[in-house]
């Protein structure tokens, strides 16, 4: 037979209505389809729940767990072999009066700790070692910030979050495009750089980068970074300024170092109290600052303590005013 | 048209037996052009219809399911289409040829297997599908194309890079057995690649001054593999090969053999086989635990890079590197020109021991590194690491099939080309398909028998003389 119109409806229709297959009736669905439907479901829910399993099992495995509570940031400080007891004293009480006021965690070390890590070389490498170990000791600290003891933490207000690390303060703090060891050198620091992507922040003085103070990251990158400096080729080369020019060297020379980096103000947190060569009034201490040093006090003038008096003076005075 | 009562008949008119018209039988449907039905003198109603229609430009009424497939396709897929049956001829049982072809037994033997064949048709089906799917994936190249696919095979994940001309360019010249070497060994790695779908690059390694401010005498591996790596975004292994070096078992995938099962077929503890003597987990008080631990964190996630390592320690003939953040970090710091100063003259094998160098004194290189055994990607021939090429961790072996032979140290007093074409024609031999064995059989049979032959007659000629 051919039709050459579509067949005619039935005249008679169907005593029930139809199944509308759009609006999907689940408990009708258990009913007409006995278990078939029921059995998909399981299946396909199961093997949702795999799938989910496998990729989060796989993915998000290498994330550091961070307990709760923890300290945000551990403050480094070593002091050297020759320090008075009364002068460790003295900047241990300054640092940590700061940490409990903002939370964070203090490590101190003798640069004489890490001594047999280093054959004979300057025992001023041990700062390297120390800002790993208080990474390990303080794991769910996100920055270690390395302070030299000739340095006192002066604006206690500050919180080292708010005035540096964050995202939009960084990136409104970093020099770009700068030279990394003033005064030519061809090594320029990166623009273009995101605030939550920098895991080394250190300011250069008069004559390169000042290691008195700086923040690291916590991470691999970390890791990739002390160790690379710690590097034993580096410690034997006899570089001038032992770990000073070496970071120079590894920051001139890989890019994946000078990658992470952000050059800020001396002042933001390295002002100097001393001009010692006359030619750094960029850097020099200011009131309101958030740290004071006193470069080299301890080593070419043996009278920190004497110098650093009036500061003291003037942390007690803020302290009693409050 | 087999309606039998009268109804409207398309193309106009009625169906009614003295009235039919030519096209009606014939069960055209198209506006007719011209004078279909036989001449201008009996003209139907429905011709003149049509002819009308076709000047005012457009048919009359034509439904769909009307041409020669839609309308033949029910009894198409049943039988043969029986054309033109005249009602008056229906009754008359197997009247056409067909007919008569079908009462013989040939044809009722084909009738019943077609009978068979429409019964199991869905069975059959699915095997006429499995058939064409192996015929268009394995045995014709689209197979290829299945196994370089990201998602399906992951050729494409792989690169291999074939150090070509190492120590070449101004430093040597290439001669015949060299060029031979290199032919060899590229076609090898070539096929092997084509077959996996996996990628190759060849690099020239000849030594060059690249950079106007050093002379970093044949260092280039990091660059090779930093230049590798940006080419083939998309990939994740690489696997950097030497020239002096043979795919014994291009049989063996990449993935089979290591990837898949990477926690089982790579090592991360040294101490399973230390060759240099390095103290492994590291002790050192600020450590963290992960570093300190002699497998990093265990897990096979965290292996970027895989080193076999031989009698005198990591070897660089044949290892892979994954990209990864700490891959670029490690090709960074790889080369630098404070180590190169202090330890060129002492540093022979150059990247490899600066990559010892590192493996020991930074330590966060360790959690990222895992060693495989020799043998699995590293075979070496006898002459390398010992002269009797009898050790179990290092030296190849035919009863077990290795994977890569490398003929490390050849040309430093070894015959290279020797080497290569013994090994290249192990290969050929060992990977036989069964017909090329029986075939090779039957001529070493015959061979055999002839020379068993010559041998009698030999022996014959003596006793006689």
């Amino acid at each position: 037979m051919h039709f050459a119109m579509p067949p005619r409806k039935s005249s008679r229709p169907p005593p029930y209505a139809m199944r509308n297959s759009r609006s999907f009736n689940l408990p009708r669905a258990f009913r007409r389809r006995d278990y078939r439907f029921l059995a998909i479901l399981i299946a396909g829910c199961f093997s949702i729940i795999c799938f989910l399993t496998y990729m989060f099992s796989s993915g998000g495995s290498s994330a550091d767990y961070i307990p709760a509570g923890s300290a945000p940031v551990v403050i480094v400080t070593v002091f050297p072999m020759s320090a008075e007891a009364e002068f460790v004293e003295k900047i241990k009480k300054n640092r940590n009066d700061y940490a409990m006021r903002q939370g964070y965690a203090t490590f101190f070390a003798s640069a004489t700790d890490y001594r047999s890590l280093l054959n004979d070389q300057p025992l001023t490498w041990s700062k390297v070692p120390a800002v790993r170990h208080a990474m390990t000791k303080y794991p769910g600290a996100s920055f270690a910030w390395y302070l030299e003891p000739t340095a006192l933490i002066m604006n206690q207000e500050l919180s080292l979050i708010d005035h540096i690390m964050n995202k939009e303060r960084l990136e409104s703090l970093m020099i770009t495009n700068e030279p990394v060891v003033p005064p030519d050198s061809v090594i320029r620091t990166f623009d273009h750089l995101k605030g939550d992507r920098i895991d080394f922040v250190i300011s250069q003085d008069h004559d390169g980068l000042s290691q008195s103070s700086f923040i690291v990251r916590r991470g691999e990158w970390a890791k990739y970074f002390l160790d690379a400096w710690f590097d034993p080729l580096y410690r034997s080369y006899n570089f001038q300024k032992a770990e000073g020019h070496a970071l120079e060297h590894i920051v001139q020379w890989h890019g994946t170092i000078l990658a992470k980096l952000a050059l800020v103000p001396q002042r933001t947190f390295n002002s100097y109290t001393i001009d010692t060569t006359g030619n750094n009034a960029k850097g020099m201490y200011q009131d309101k600052d958030f740290v004071a040093n006193f470069p080299k006090c301890d080593a070419e003038r043996p009278n920190c303590l004497e110098l650093m008096e009036p500061y003291f003076e003037r942390l007690d005075g803020g302290k009693k005013s409050e | 048209m087999s309606s039998r009562s009268p109804s409207p008949h398309h193309g106009g008119g009625w169906s009614s037996p003295g009235l039919m018209t030519p096209q009606g039988t014939s069960g055209r449907s198209s506006p007719m052009r011209g004078y279909a039905n036989g001449g201008a003198h009996d003209v139907t109603w429905a011709a003149a219809q049509a002819r009308s229609a076709e000047v005012k430009g457009y048919g009359a009424f034509a439904p769909r399911n009307n041409n020669f497939f839609n309308r033949h396709l029910r009894t198409l897929s049943q039988s043969l289409p029986s054309f033109a049956p005249s009602y008056a001829e229906k009754d008359k049982f197997g009247r056409g040829r067909w007919a008569r072809f079908q009462r013989t037994r040939l044809g009722q033997g084909l009738a019943r297997v077609g009978r068979k064949m429409w019964r199991w048709r869905k069975p059959l089906f699915v095997v006429a599908a499995l058939l064409l799917c192996l015929l268009l994936f394995y045995v014709t190249p689209l197979y290829r194309l299945w196994r370089r696919t990201s998602f399906l095979g992951g050729g494409s994940k792989f690169v291999i890079i074939l150090a070509a001309n190492q120590g070449g360019g101004v430093m040597e010249w290439k001669g015949p057995r060299e060029w031979a070497i290199e032919r060899d060994s590229v076609k090898n790695k070539k096929k092997y690649a084509r077959n996996w779908g996996y990628e190759l690059e060849i690099v020239d390694m000849s030594t060059k001054k690249r950079y106007a401010h050093e002379w970093r005498e044949s260092w280039e591996k990091v660059d090779t593999i930093r230049n590798t790596m940006r080419k083939y975004p998309h990939a994740e292994w690489f696997w950097w090969l030497d020239l002096n070096t043979f795919v014994m078992e291009p049989s063996y995938s990449l993935q089979s053999h290591i990837f898949n099962n990477l926690q089982k077929n790579t090592y991360r503890d040294i101490n399973v086989f230390n060759p240099l003597n390095i103290s492994h987990p590291l002790t050192g008080e600020h450590l963290d635990p992960e570093t300190r631990s002699a497998v990093g964190d265990g897990k096979p996630s965290s292996i970027n890079l895989i080193v076999p390592q031989d009698c005198s320690g990591f070897n660089l003939g044949s290892f892979f590197v994954r990209r990864s953040v700490w891959t670029d970090r490690l090709l960074d710091i790889w080369w630098d020109p404070v180590g190169y100063e202090q330890k060129h003259m002492e540093w022979e094998h150059k990247e490899q021991d600066s990559l010892e160098a590192m493996y020991r004194n930074q330590p966060w290189v360790r959690p990222h590194v895992a060693f495989i055994k020799q043998r699995k990607v590293n075979s070496f021939p006898p002459g390398a690491c010992g002269e009797r090429g009898d050790d179990p961790m290092i030296h190849y072996k035919e009863k077990d099939r290795d994977f890569l032979v490398n003929m490390a140290g050849c040309e430093w007093g070894r015959d290279c080309w020797g080497e290569m074409y013994h090994y290249r024609q192990l290969s050929n031999r060992l990977n036989r398909n069964p017909w090329e064995k029986f075939k090779d059989g039957i001529s070493d049979g015959v061979k055999h028998l002839r020379e068993g032959k010559k041998k009698d007659k030999k022996d014959d000629n003596k006793k006689q003389s």
